[in-house]
């Protein structure tokens, strides 16, 4: 593992990306050079709330890409294994994202060979409604006006077409219920290791990206770019080091006192009386692969009933997934009873890292214990 | 009502069923809730059979394999251990008390300690009373 300050050398990429654009770079050295064939990144749609992900087979195109979006909070790992699996590609990483496509590696159902991750440090993402709420209630600016959006050093700075710019404290957010999403409130995994790259602003200087090279693909990406002429690297100073890896120490102490805070003892049953059983956390998880053989839909198991059984319902996807939940909260957004689906999932795979010490998506193991053959006893 | 419980035993083929067989064949007594089912192995139970019994009425489930290192199948029943683990976490979540669920390895010689189990589960799970679930 070691450490390189990048930026791009492309004039245009490094105006448009965020820290001297060094991701955008690396996608277009692999898409010049023909290593992948294509890239998955976000592209903002109708506004910076709006990032589909997409999949950029142009080079040309990589420009619309560029930039951060923290009100999309989107999912790859499942894209991946449903649409890419047999292509090449190069894919943008949250931690989530690289959790959920490391557990689809162990269960055979992504290649890691056909895949180049370029990690991004998260501190959180929030849900695009309620961001747009909060830029209403909170700064004095209209939602539409907001070109782009940042996450710096404890606030939610947005920029306006003017070039104006205005922060507010995330914690004073999230205590009137705005900010990040309430599973990347109590994340504690904030750095990609399990990427190739892990790409950020912490400890960076301005205008340059802190990489975190993870293993020898990642350093062949970085050397190979380099070479292309399209990336310029540095190495960067013990302090920035150290500022990095205090930010991060911050963040999971933060993510920790939440995690205390959000998991109720026993869990609020009531919550499931209002499922419709309409399978949307089902269908939406990034680890729950087996679609038309689902258990669920076996004729032993099928629930008529409405609101179903949680133990039949729930507790058969806790069986099948809890512990290699990585805590990505798609299900919480997809909930149309607003059921905080996620939280119980979390909490299952967080006892279960407590008797195995096995984390979704960030242990070493080849897969997780409950899978293996060996003749251990927990 | 102690005699209206309903027990689901899930029982081993080759050690717990052979272990209710013996106390059969030596007519021990023992409570007469228990409804068993033979499986293959205590590996091969996944935890959606435990939660099916909760959910369509037991008050109980008992699961019933041969000693660690006996395994017909080598490994079965370390897996069914681990697995048994989830089991209790989950149920715990769903409040329903951990002493409802119970699993214990007994040998198709011992009859007696399949009578005395299935004693302790019924005097526990009268204790409990008939699970209501929400």
């Amino acid at each position: 593992m070691s450490y390189v300050l990048a930026k791009s050398k492309d004039e245009e990429i490094h105006k448009a990306g965020e820290c001297g654009g060094a991701v955008t770079s690396i996608f277009k050295y692999l898409l010049d050079e023909g290593l992948v064939d294509g890239v998955l990144a976000l592209r903002p749609c109708d506004d910076v709330y709006d990032g589909v992900p997409t999949l950029i087979t142009n080079s040309e195109d990589l420009i619309g890409t560029a930039g951060s979006y923290h009100c999309a909070p989107t999912m790859v790992g499942d894209l991946i294994q449903k649409y890419l699996i047999d292509k090449k590609i190069a894919v943008s990483v949250k931690p989530c994202d690289i959790r959920s496509i490391d557990e689809l590696i162990k269960r055979h159902k992504i290649n890691p060979d056909n895949l180049y991750t370029i990690g991004l440090n998260c501190g959180g993402t929030v849900s695009p409604v309620s961001g747009r709420k909060m830029i209403d209630l909170f700064y004095e600016a209209n939602p539409d006006d907001v070109i782009s959006e940042e996450i710096d050093k404890g606030q939610f700075i947005i920029e306006l077409a003017d070039g104006s710019e205005e922060a507010v404290k995330i914690h004073d957010l999230e205590e009137k219920g705005y900010g990040r999403r309430n599973n990347c409130q109590r994340c504690d995994v904030k750095i990609p290791r399990k990427a190739n790259l892990a790409c950020g602003n912490w400890g960076a200087e301005d205008g340059w990206t802190f990489i975190e090279i993870n293993d020898e693909k990642g350093q062949e990406l970085i050397d190979g770019a380099k070479k292309a002429g399209i990336l310029e690297t540095k190495s960067p100073s013990d302090a920035a080091v150290e500022g990095r890896s205090k930010v991060e120490n911050i963040m999971i102490k933060m993510a920790k006192k939440n995690q205390d805070a959000t998991y109720p003892s026993v869990n609020g049953i009531d919550d499931w009386s209002r499922c419709i059983s309409c399978y949307a956390c089902r269908d939406i998880c990034p680890i729950c692969w087996c679609y038309e053989n689902c258990e669920l839909n076996k004729s032993y198991f099928d629930e008529k009933d409405i609101p179903p059984s949680p133990i039949a319902f729930q507790g058969v996807r806790l069986s099948h997934m809890s512990f290699s939940c990585c805590d990505c909260g798609q299900c919480d957004d997809v909930c149309p009873m607003d059921i905080p689906v996620s939280l119980i999932f979390d909490k299952l795979q967080k006892k279960y890292c407590n008797r195995t010490g096995y984390v979704a998506g960030v242990s070493t193991d080849s897969k997780p214990p409950l899978y293996s053959p060996d003749k251990v006893e927990l | 009502m102690s005699d209206d419980l309903k027990i689901v035993g899930l029982l081993c083929n080759w050690c717990c069923y052979g272990g209710a067989d013996t106390a059969g064949t030596a007519r021990m007594q023992y409570p007469p809730n228990v409804r068993i089912i033979r499986v293959m192995c205590s590996g091969r139970i996944n935890p959606s059979m435990i939660f099916k019994a909760f959910d369509e009425g037991a008050d109980g489930v008992f699961v019933g394999g041969c000693h660690i290192g006996d395994c017909h199948y080598d490994a079965g029943n370390y897996k069914w251990s681990r697995r048994s683990k989830i089991v209790e976490d989950i149920l715990e979540e769903f409040g329903i008390e951990k002493e409802r669920f119970r699993h214990e390895w007994i040998s198709a010689s011992e009859g007696e300690k399949f009578q005395t189990t299935m004693e302790e589960f019924h005097k526990t799970l009268t204790k409990l009373g008939p699970l209501e679930l929400k």
